[in-house]
């Protein structure tokens, strides 16, 4: 089995992970088996999703960040790795409910579309170089994560404000702590983001110059970020508009990713 | 061997009745020891809460046995008339059926509620203390346990609140992640601020300030409440370090406008704000709903989301009957297995 095969076992635990979502939702309430279920699904993707990327690793003898595909699958493995982390030590109902089909949805794309392509190894190889972009990927789960919790936000604050919330209302966690939380993936994802740029910064004198796409991608992300979190830490943007800018600004981030890739070529 | 129940609730008999054949709960071991001298009964088991009194048993003859039980509430409670037309019984899967169905709060005053099954435990614990129970109710009791809290786990039988008040903290509790950590502020001293502010404190709320014109009532509810009354004109100076405000004033026009909220909300740092407006006419002007951060409910709002979990709740019974069927059926069986056993033991 090579490691493609691996991978797309772990799609197949998140596929069942997000069918299991779609179930609870349907029946309107938390039951209690269902959810142990549903983390036990999350949990196995992960640990396949693990040693797909380790075999990959293995495979090309460094770290497997070099190129669209395996960025993407990086990323989702980041979020769920941020999702273990964070769902029990803030015991937030319905996380892996909203997390699953996100998780789905990027690791299927990688998977299906025609994006992994041998990358050219650069003849200067550093290991700034992994630092910097394994610490990008990272960041970009935990900000991932926060995208998650902002979608969860804008939810049962319709819920709230509608003055007739179902049952979901009951489902998710209090608007307050989504609030916070979205803030600390927040802290966490910037605080990376930034030593992911210091580490492109060293390596840049290592391998010389990064293709400038990727370049304005990175600084344009950064600062994106940077105003998102100090709107939120001077409290002038929270709530609906931290929800939202943490929505918009990782959609953005993907989005420009890809394209900044493409214009690399 | 058979299961047999008689009992009165909330449906079948008046409070005058109720009260009258309730039993004190430090009495309810020795009662039931007494139960089962003076009915042919094996083992035995009394429920009694404020909306029900129902005396459960093993016996070799079902009708003997349910005679005396009738005999033995009489004779307990020293009745003069007869309270016969509002008793009701039941045998062998039908007592099962009825038990799970208490536990489970489908035969409760309000739908779904979850204080009953508790009420089963304790008097369940109280009969086993006493030695009146035996393999039979263990089985019974302990499985209606576990299928109570099945069906909790399982339907939506217990969710949503049912009432004003508890649906107003149920909001709260959906809108700040800890009660403990949240300031209501009161304005005007109505009975359903009060119970709103109630529930909210029996949740954890942590400070409560009570503010109404009236200074020596404000001062009275405070006191209930264990908050702290502050005078009516101060509560926009008070507003900063506020969460919920409940609203029950009799002002004629708004007390709080968007134009007022703006810098108040400013000055609390846009922190997530709960606008409980009882009042009549309305003391929070509808446009505060449309700000951020900001979640308004009147008292129209709480009625009707009161009533739609109640249907909610109702649109539930058939599941949890399915699932009563189920369990019902397999202890039904387990009685009928151990009928020689049972019969041996009690020979």
């Amino acid at each position: 089995m090579t490691e493609r095969h691996y991978l797309w076992f772990a799609l197949a635990f998140y596929a069942a992970a997000t069918a299991l979502t779609a179930r609870r939702l349907q029946r309107g309430f938390a039951a209690g088996t269902l959810h142990h279920v549903n983390v036990a699904l999350v949990v196995a993707g992960f640990l396949v999703h693990t040693l797909g990327l380790f075999l990959r690793g293995q495979h090309l003898n460094r770290c497997p960040l070099t190129n669209l595909f395996e960025v993407q699958m990086f990323i989702a493995w980041s979020l769920v790795l941020f999702y273990l982390v964070i769902g029990p030590s803030y015991r937030v109902s319905f996380l892996g409910a909203f997390t699953a089909p996100v998780v789905l949805a990027v690791v299927l794309t990688a998977l299906v579309a025609p994006i992994d392509v041998l990358a050219k190894v650069p003849k200067k190889h550093s290991a700034w170089v992994e630092f910097h972009a394994a610490i990008g990927i990272v960041a970009c789960g935990a900000l991932a994560l926060a995208c998650v919790v902002g979608l969860m936000y804008l939810v049962q604050e319709r819920q709230l404000k509608s003055h007739h919330p179902g049952r979901l209302l009951l489902l998710l966690p209090p608007v307050d702590q989504l609030d916070v939380i979205g803030f600390r993936l927040l802290v966490v994802g910037f605080a990376l983001l930034t030593v992911g740029m210091i580490g492109g910064a060293v390596s840049h004198r290592v391998v010389g110059a990064w293709p400038w796409p990727k370049t304005v991608w990175a600084v344009a992300v950064w600062c994106l970020y940077g105003v998102l979190f100090g709107g939120r830490a001077m409290d002038a943007w929270r709530g609906r508009k931290a929800a939202c800018g943490a929505i918009t600004a990782f959609v953005f981030t993907l989005a420009a990713f890809w394209g900044a890739t493409w214009l690399s070529k | 061997m058979n299961l047999v129940v008689v009992g009165l609730n909330h449906r079948s008999a008046p409070v005058e009745v109720r009260e009258r054949l309730a039993f004190p709960k430090p009495a309810l071991g020795e009662a039931t020891c007494m139960l089962l001298g003076a009915a042919p009964l094996k083992e035995a088991a009394i429920i009694s809460t404020c909306n029900r009194v129902e005396l459960y048993g093993l016996a070799v003859d079902a009708d003997k046995a349910l005679a005396g039980m009738r005999r033995y509430l009489h004779d307990y409670h020293g009745l003069q008339d007869s309270v016969a037309p509002h008793l009701y019984e039941f045998c062998n899967n039908d007592c099962i059926t009825h038990l799970l169905e208490v536990v489970s709060g489908l035969d409760s005053m309000v739908l779904g509620e979850t204080e009953i099954l508790g009420q089963v435990k304790d008097a369940y614990a109280a009969a086993q203390q006493a030695g009146a129970t035996g393999p039979a109710l263990n089985r019974l009791f302990q499985k209606s346990f576990a299928a109570a809290k099945h069906i909790r786990s399982n339907t939506g039988i217990t969710q949503g609140s049912t009432s004003v008040a508890n649906v107003a903290v149920e909001l709260a509790e959906h809108i700040f992640r800890d009660l403990r950590t949240s300031t209501v502020m009161v304005i005007g001293t109505g009975a359903m601020s009060e119970a709103t502010a109630k529930a909210l404190r029996s949740r954890g709320a942590g400070t409560i300030l009570v503010c109404g014109r009236d200074r020596e009532r404000a001062a009275a509810l405070a006191g209930q409440l264990g908050g702290q009354p502050i005078h009516y004109d101060d509560w926009p100076v008070e507003f900063d370090r506020v969460d919920i405000v409940i609203s029950a004033t009799a002002a004629p026009h708004p007390i709080v406008t968007p134009e007022k909220l703006e810098p108040l909300m400013k000055a609390r740092h846009h922190r997530p704000l709960f606008l409980i407006d009882i009042g009549v006419p309305r003391d929070i002007d509808r446009g505060c709903g449309d700000m951020e951060n900001v979640f308004l409910y009147n008292m129209n709002d709480l009625q009707q989301i009161a009533q739609e979990n109640l249907a909610a709740r109702e649109r539930e019974i058939a599941v949890c009957r399915a699932l009563i069927a189920e369990r019902v059926a397999a202890l039904a069986a387990w009685l009928e297995q151990n009928q020689d056993s049972l019969t041996q033991r009690y020979a």
